[in-house]
C-alpha cells in the first residue's frame, strides 16, 4: 500500500462572509481576495510542508493545476514540481496533472515533465486530467465541443513524442506540427500515468485501454466514492482487465491527533473552512454544455461540481461526527484514523491513497502534527496491505548511487587586484 | 408533423428538416436550442411560404456530424447550399434567430445569389465589449437554457412536457454543446467583416427582453447592413418564435411581402 501526501494550495484567508458575499471561489473570485505578499509565505510554507512529507516517509509528493481558483494555488504545478525535483530525493513527485488539453503545442507537457525526469532521476508520475470544467473552458477558454477531442490528440501526440526516437510530422485536427523531436526525453519512458478524474465512463475505458492508474479526486469522501469505484472495478472488469489495486488512486481528507476529542477541537474549523469557503464553486461554472458526454450524462454522474454543489453544502452543514460517519473527512487518533484507512482501502479497493493532509486554512505547524502522526502512527499498520501485488504505477527511478545530487558550489575566491580566475580549467 | 430526411453534398451527409406550404421558399435557421416540433411559429408561416426548417449539423438528430463540421462560417454555409441544391431551390428568404441568424447573414453575405431576403432575429455572432450580454452557457447544469426564456416555467413548458424527462434533458445539453462549438467562449464569428457583403432586402429584430443578445446588438447590425431595417418584438426573450409565434410570424410575412415580393401585376 503506498500512501501520497498532496495539497491543494489553498488561500487561507477568504472572509467569514465569503460565501454570502461572493458568488464563487473559482473562476470569477475576487482578485482584490488576494496578497501577494501574504503568498510569498503561503507558498513557502506548502512546499516545505511536501519536503517534510519526503522526510516522514511518504511515497510520493502531490501536486496539481487549477487555475483562477482560490483553493488551489497551483496554476503550474510543474513549477511545483521542479522545486521539489530539486529539493527531494527520494519520493514520487506526483504531477497529478498538467491538463493537456491546456497547452498548445501539447509537446510543451512532454518537455517539462521529461526535464523533471531528467532532474529528479526519474522519480515523475505524470498525471494527464482532462481538467475540470471550470480550468479548461471558463478560465482558460478551451471549447467544451472539442476538448476531448483536443485532450485525446494530445494524449496520442504526447506518448508518441516521448517515444518516438525520430523526427516526425504531427497532422493532427487541432494540432500540426511540421518537425516533433523531443529534447530531453524522460528518463522513465514512459513514466507511469496517472488519470485523475471525477466520474467519466469514457475515462474508464481509457486507463483500461492504455493500462492507467485512475485517480478519483473526490471531496466528497469514501463512502460516496465507494458507489463511483465499484462502478469502476465493475468496468475494468467487463473490459478484461486484470484487478490490481495499484491501478487505482483515491483522495481523502485526513487529520490525526492524539485522541478522538483532540482531533475535532484541533481540525474541525479547518474542516469546516474547507467544505464552506473552499468549494463555494458557482454551479453555472461547473459543466459547460458538451463538458460532459451523452453517455456520461445517461449515467447519471454528474461533473465534481455540479454534484458537490448539493452534496458539499451538506458536508458544510453536518456536525463533527456525521462529516465523520458519512466519510467526507477521516479524523480521530491514531488507532481510529487506523480502522476509517481499513474501510476505505477495502472499500475502494485501492492501492495508492492520496492523502489530503492538509485542508482549508489550516495552520503549517498543525499540519506538520498531522502529517507525521499520520506517517508514523497509521501507516506503518497499512503497509502491508495488498501484498503480492507488484505496483506497476510508481516510478523507476534509477539507482541511488548513480543518480545526481544537488551541491553546494563555493564561489572561487578572487580579489580585486586580481582577475577572476577562469572555472573552466578547473573543473577537469 | 414528422422530419423528412435527404442527403446533401460530397459529405453525403444527412440532413433532417420539416418542410410544409406553398409559395415561394423560405429557409428557417433554428436558434441554439434546435426545434421543438414544427413549431406554431412555422405553421403559421407555412401558410403564406414554402417553409424549410431542417436542422443544423450537430444539432437535434443531426448530434453526430458536430465533429466534421469546422467551427467557422464555411462549412455551414456550403452545408446549407448543399441542402437548397438537394432540394432543387435557386434562392429563398432566409430566416434565422439566434446562431441561426449568424448562419443566415454568412450564406446572404458569401452567396448572395441564393438568397432574396433575410430576417436575423436576436442574431449571435457580434461582440461589443460595451454591451456585452448574459453567457449563455456558464448556467447551472440542471438548467442550462433557462437564461434564453423570459420567463421561469417556460423552459419547462416548451421543452420537457410531454417528453422523457432525460432525453429532453440530453438533447438540450447537446444542442448547447453545439452551439458552444461555434460560440466559445464569445459569440464573436468575425461576421462583422462579412456584413457589408449583404445586398438582399434586410429586416434585424431584437426580442425585448433577450439578455443574452441585449437589444443594444440591433443597431450594430442595423449599421453593417446596408439598407437594413431594424424592430423590436415586445414581450419576448431569445427564443422569440417559441414565445411570441404569432408576432414573429407576422414580422417574417409583413417585412418579406412588403420589401422582398414582386408586386402582383
Amino acid at each position: 500500500m503506498k500512501f501520497h501526501w498532496f495539497n491543494l494550495m489553498p488561500w487561507p484567508y477568504l472572509p467569514d462572509d465569503f460565501t454570502e458575499k461572493h458568488r464563487s471561489v473559482w473562476v470569477d473570485v475576487d482578485s482584490r481576495l488576494f496578497d501577494a505578499r501574504k503568498a510569498n509565505r503561503i507558498y513557502n510554507d506548502y512546499l516545505d510542508l511536501l519536503e517534510l512529507a519526503e522526510d516522514v516517509g511518504y511515497d510520493g509528493l502531490g501536486i496539481n493545476e487549477h487555475h483562477q481558483n482560490a483553493y488551489g494555488l497551483m496554476p503550474s504545478p510543474q513549477l511545483m514540481a521542479a522545486t521539489l525535483a530539486r529539493r527531494t530525493h527520494r519520493a514520487a513527485i506526483l504531477l497529478l496533472g498538467q491538463s493537456l488539453a491546456l497547452y498548445d503545442p501539447p509537446t510543451r507537457v512532454a518537455e517539462e515533465m521529461a526535464m523533471i525526469d531528467c532532474i529528479s532521476g526519474g522519480r515523475l508520475i505524470s498525471g494527464f486530467p482532462v481538467g475540470s470544467s471550470m480550468d479548461d473552458n471558463y478560465a482558460c477558454g478551451v471549447n467544451p465541443a472539442t476538448l476531448r477531442e483536443q485532450y485525446h490528440e494530445a494524449h496520442d501526440l504526447i506518448m508518441r513524442a516521448w517515444k518516438d526516437p525520430d523526427v516526425f510530422a504531427w497532422n493532427g485536427k487541432h494540432y500540426k506540427l511540421r518537425y516533433v523531436n523531443l529534447w530531453p526525453r524522460p528518463v522513465q519512458n514512459p513514466p507511469p500515468i496517472w488519470i485523475p478524474g471525477g466520474g467519466s465512463l469514457e475515462t474508464w475505458d481509457f486507463c483500461a485501454q492504455h493500462k492507467y492508474n485512475y485517480s478519483y479526486l473526490s471531496f466528497s469522501g469514501y463512502i460516496r466514492g465507494a458507489q463511483l469505484m465499484e462502478g469502476f472495478w465493475q468496468r475494468m472488469e467487463t473490459l478484461g482487465s486484470d484487478f490490481n489495486p495499484y491501478q487505482a488512486a483515491f483522495a481523502q481528507q485526513i487529520c490525526v491527533a492524539e485522541t478522538d476529542a483532540e482531533a475535532q477541537r484541533l481540525y474541525e474549523k479547518h474542516a469546516r473552512y474547507f467544505f464552506s469557503r473552499c468549494l463555494h464553486v458557482y454551479p453555472g461554472f461547473a459543466d459547460a454544455p458538451g463538458y460532459r458526454t451523452e453517455p456520461t450524462i445517461r449515467a447519471g454522474l454528474v461533473s465534481q461540481m455540479a454534484g458537490q454543489s448539493s452534496a458539499l453544502n451538506q458536508a458544510a452543514a453536518l456536525s463533527w461526527r456525521e462529516m465523520i460517519d458519512k466519510g467526507y473527512i477521516v479524523a480521530g487518533s491514531p488507532d481510529s484514523v487506523a480502522e476509517q484507512i481499513e474501510k476505505v482501502v477495502d472499500s475502494l479497493k485501492i492501492g495508492h491513497l492520496v492523502c489530503l493532509l492538509h485542508f482549508g486554512d489550516m495552520p503549517n505547524d498543525l499540519c506538520r502534527y498531522s502529517t507525521e502522526m499520520f506517517a508514523t502512527k497509521v501507516i506503518p499498520q497499512m503497509r502491508s496491505k495488498w501484498k503480492g501485488y507488484e505496483d506497476h504505477w510508481s516510478p523507476k527511478p534509477m539507482a541511488l548511487q548513480d543518480r545526481a545530487e544537488p551541491r553546494t558550489v563555493t564561489p572561487f575566491p578572487t580579489h580585486s587586484n586580481e582577475p577572476a580566475r577562469q572555472p573552466v580549467a578547473e573543473v577537469k | 408533423m414528422t422530419l423528412s430526411t435527404i442527403t446533401v453534398g460530397p459529405a453525403r451527409r444527412t440532413v433532417h428538416y420539416y418542410r410544409r406550404g406553398n409559395g415561394q421558399p423560405l429557409l428557417y435557421l433554428h436558434h441554439m436550442l434546435g426545434m421543438v416540433g414544427f413549431e406554431p411559429a412555422l405553421a403559421r408561416l407555412a401558410e403564406s411560404f414554402d417553409v424549410i426548417a431542417p436542422y443544423a449539423p450537430g444539432w437535434g438528430p443531426a448530434k453526430d456530424q458536430l465533429e466534421d463540421i469546422d467551427p467557422g462560417p464555411l462549412d455551414l454555409t456550403l452545408h446549407n447550399v448543399d441542402l437548397m441544391n438537394a432540394l432543387n431551390i435557386k434562392s429563398a428568404h432566409v430566416v434565422g434567430i439566434s446562431i441561426g441568424a449568424w448562419m443566415a447573414s454568412e450564406l446572404a453575405a458569401i452567396v448572395p445569389q441564393r438568397v432574396m431576403s433575410l430576417v436575423l432575429v436576436n442574431p449571435l455572432g457580434l461582440w461589443l465589449d460595451d454591451v456585452g450580454g448574459a453567457d449563455p452557457f456558464a448556467q447551472h447544469p440542471g438548467m442550462p437554457s433557462e437564461v434564453l426564456f423570459s420567463e421561469s416555467g417556460m423552459r419547462k413548458q416548451f421543452l420537457f412536457e410531454g417528453r422523457d424527462k432525460m432525453d429532453a434533458h440530453v438533447e438540450e445539453l447537446l444542442n448547447l454543446r453545439a452551439s458552444a462549438k461555434f460560440l466559445w467562449p464569445i459569440p464573436d464569428t468575425g461576421v462583422i467583416r462579412r456584413l457589408p457583403r449583404i445586398e438582399v432586402p434586410t429586416l434585424i429584430a431584437t426580442s425585448e427582453h433577450d439578455t443574452v443578445v441585449p437589444a443594444a446588438y440591433g443597431p450594430a447590425w442595423r449599421d453593417a447592413i446596408a439598407g437594413s431595417r431594424l424592430t423590436t418584438i415586445p414581450n419576448a426573450g431569445h427564443l422569440a418564435e417559441l414565445e411570441q409565434p404569432e408576432a414573429f410570424a407576422a414580422l417574417v410575412r409583413d417585412f418579406i411581402r412588403a420589401h422582398a415580393m414582386p408586386a402582383v401585376a
